[in-house]
């Protein structure tokens, strides 16, 4: 799988922010295999853009396609079917359900698109520090599970992009590489590429190109 | 991929009982009063339907003109035109005049019943007959006049027999009786014989073959065109409101009796109309309050709904997924009405009815039909409704 952008510029920016970005505005593709780095300060787009991404929001000129298909045609069900298999995401606010435990957080996204057998899932939480907080609500977990658990879940089904949104803002530099280690190790299971955006360079993440928003 | 029992936790479904079961019971009453305003429409079709005098599924009246006193003295007979207008109207199949003498005759019975009588004669296109012999044919010349009496009045001759010292007679001796008609012409009396050939149910008249009418009529009467005072109308349904209307309009008079079922039958089938409407309403009501129900219950999940369309859940299969859920509760809901009205059903014949033979004790096949398209409308209402909540969240 490919992601092309051409020439994308969310509606409402301002042309101040458009000029030094090696993004906006510009014809670029990411390819299933290289790894990406966005680096950007606080309003730079970051999240807008993993957003137009994964199409949460199309308020943008300019054109995003996935292979060949621009994803502004395609609907709800369609969506669906790429974010099954190919494009799988964790955001920076989380987006968990916050009434259900740990482990139906993660069984709801594992059992959609199955790419690991359902003990993997005790095993992931293990080597991320959460094994015993599967039974909890999801919503008595610190914000640091919680985005551990944010990751986990994104995990759990066949992707050829993993778009990842500060996923590390609340965890400390052991957990965030523990994160990190865990993530690399999943996309080259399945030949993916990593798109990692934050607000400043994340050193142990091997990336093939560093691009500034 | 998922069941419905994996996404359940992520739906609250468990609050706001009261008005899923206020729906569900409304639903419930609603499909049980139109199933059972169904049976009973299909009842009273089956209790007033009066099989013994229609022929070829018609209904033969006959029709005069009322006699007021303000008409009165008039002639009140039926011109052609009116005859023409009534042969023109869509629920009125055929019309024949009833053709009455015009001269005088006399009936006797000679020695065998010392009886005689006035009498009139009237002919009638054999079409309209309830019963045609091949014997009831006169042909100029012939002596022998063959009639068709009324049954009524055969009855009527038997009740007075007694007090007048005359025999009372079987339908058989009255077919071996000889009458002889005695006709006024201006050259003097001709008599000829006559024999009743049969008795007829449906016209109180005493009937002649049509040639014989005509010849009689121009010969004895000097007339060759007669007026008639009543026609007989042959229609698909006497009691049609249209028919109703047009003869009360006209100021026709008809037997009652004939259309008297069928004002029963339109008032008692009103009420049972009315009755399916208010189950249609109920039924409506029912649905909406559920699709608010659903509303509610999709508005409240609405953000645990719109995280799975995001995480990758189809949106098609989560509407199909949801709506299924309701399924047994429609199948449930159906059934427990339509068995209801089975039970009613055998009641009403067994306890109401008396095991009538005309009335079968159990559902008509319209019914079971009714209650399956109901079934598979919620279900579809149902799903096409959850489809339309979540598409709008996606």
């Amino acid at each position: 799988m490919q992601i092309i952008l051409q020439k994308v510029l969310p509606v409402f920016f301002e042309d101040d922010k458009v000029n030094n970005s090696q993004l906006w505005n510009s014809t670029l593709s990411f390819n299933k295999g290289e790894n990406i780095h966005i680096i950007a300060p606080s309003g730079s787009g970051k999240t807008t853009l993993i957003h137009f991404l994964y199409g949460l929001r199309n308020d943008y000129k300019g054109n995003i396609s996935y292979d060949s298909n621009d994803i502004k045609h395609f609907d709800a069900e369609k969506f669906s079917i790429w974010r099954r298999q190919h494009i799988s995401i964790v955001f920076q606010d989380l987006r968990l359900f916050t009434e259900q435990t740990v482990l139906q957080n993660l069984e709801i996204k594992r059992m959609l698109s199955p790419f690991h057998a359902v003990n993997n899932i005790a095993a992931m939480a293990e080597r991320l520090g959460i094994k015993s907080k599967l039974t909890k609500v999801c919503k008595t977990c610190s914000y640091g599970e919680q985005q551990r658990i944010a990751i986990i879940r994104a995990l759990q089904q066949p992707f050829d992009f993993l778009l990842l949104d500060e996923p590390f803002s609340h965890l400390d530099e052991l957990n965030r590489q523990k994160a990190m280690e865990l993530m690399e190790e999943e996309s080259k299971k399945r030949n993916a590429t990593i798109i990692l955006a934050d607000l400043r360079e994340i050193t142990y993440f091997k990336s093939e190109r560093t691009l500034h928003l | 991929m998922p069941s419905y029992k994996n996404i359940a936790p992520f739906l609250s479904a468990g609050q706001n009982n009261i008005s899923r079961w206020l729906s569900y019971i409304g639903l419930g009453v609603g499909v049980l009063l139109l199933l059972s305003s169904i049976q009973m429409f299909i009842n009273i079709n089956e209790l007033l339907k009066d099989k013994n005098s229609r022929k070829d599924g018609a209904d033969f009246i006959s029709v005069t003109k009322t006699i007021t006193n303000e008409n009165m003295g008039k002639d009140n007979r039926f011109t052609e035109a009116d005859l023409a207008e009534i042969k023109s109207l869509p629920f009125i199949t055929d019309a024949a005049p009833l053709i009455s003498n015009q001269f005088r005759v006399k009936a006797s019975a000679g020695n065998i019943i010392p009886f005689s009588t006035d009498l009139f004669l009237e002919s009638l296109d054999e079409k309209f007959l309830d019963t045609v012999p091949p014997s009831f044919t006169w042909r100029e010349g012939q002596a022998d006049v063959p009639i068709i009496f009324s049954s009524d009045f055969m009855e009527m001759y038997n009740v007075f027999a007694p007090s007048q010292d005359l025999p009372q007679l079987s339908d058989k001796t009255m077919s071996s009786v000889s009458i002889i008609l005695e006709c006024y012409t201006p050259y003097g009396v001709q008599n000829f014989k006559a024999r009743i050939v049969a008795l007829s149910d449906r016209i109180n008249s005493v009937l002649v073959p049509n040639t014989f009418m005509q010849w009689a009529n121009k010969n004895f009467g000097g007339v060759s065109q007669v007026n008639p005072s009543r026609i007989y109308i042959k229609t698909t349904d006497a009691n049609s409101p249209q028919l109703l209307s047009f003869l009360e309009k006209k100021d026709y008079r008809v037997n009652k009796d004939k259309t008297k079922f069928g004002r029963v039958k339109q008032i008692l089938q009103a009420i049972v109309s009315g009755l399916a409407g208010f189950g249609v309403l109920v039924i409506l009501l029912a649905m909406l309050l559920f699709s608010f129900y659903l509303q509610l219950m999709i508005a409240k999940s609405k953000d645990n709904l719109q995280l799975l369309l995001t995480l990758g859940y189809s949106p098609d299969w989560l509407s199909k997924t949801v709506a299924k859920k309701w399924i047994p509760v429609y199948v449930i809901i159906v059934l427990s009405a339509l068995l209801l009205t089975a039970i009613l059903q055998f009641c009403f014949q067994h306890f109401v009815m008396y095991d009538r033979e005309e009335l079968s004790p159990f559902l008509h096949w319209i019914v079971v039909v009714v209650a399956a398209v109901l079934l598979v409308l919620s279900i579809i209402t149902n799903y096409k409704l959850v489809r339309k909540l979540l598409y709008r969240l996606g």
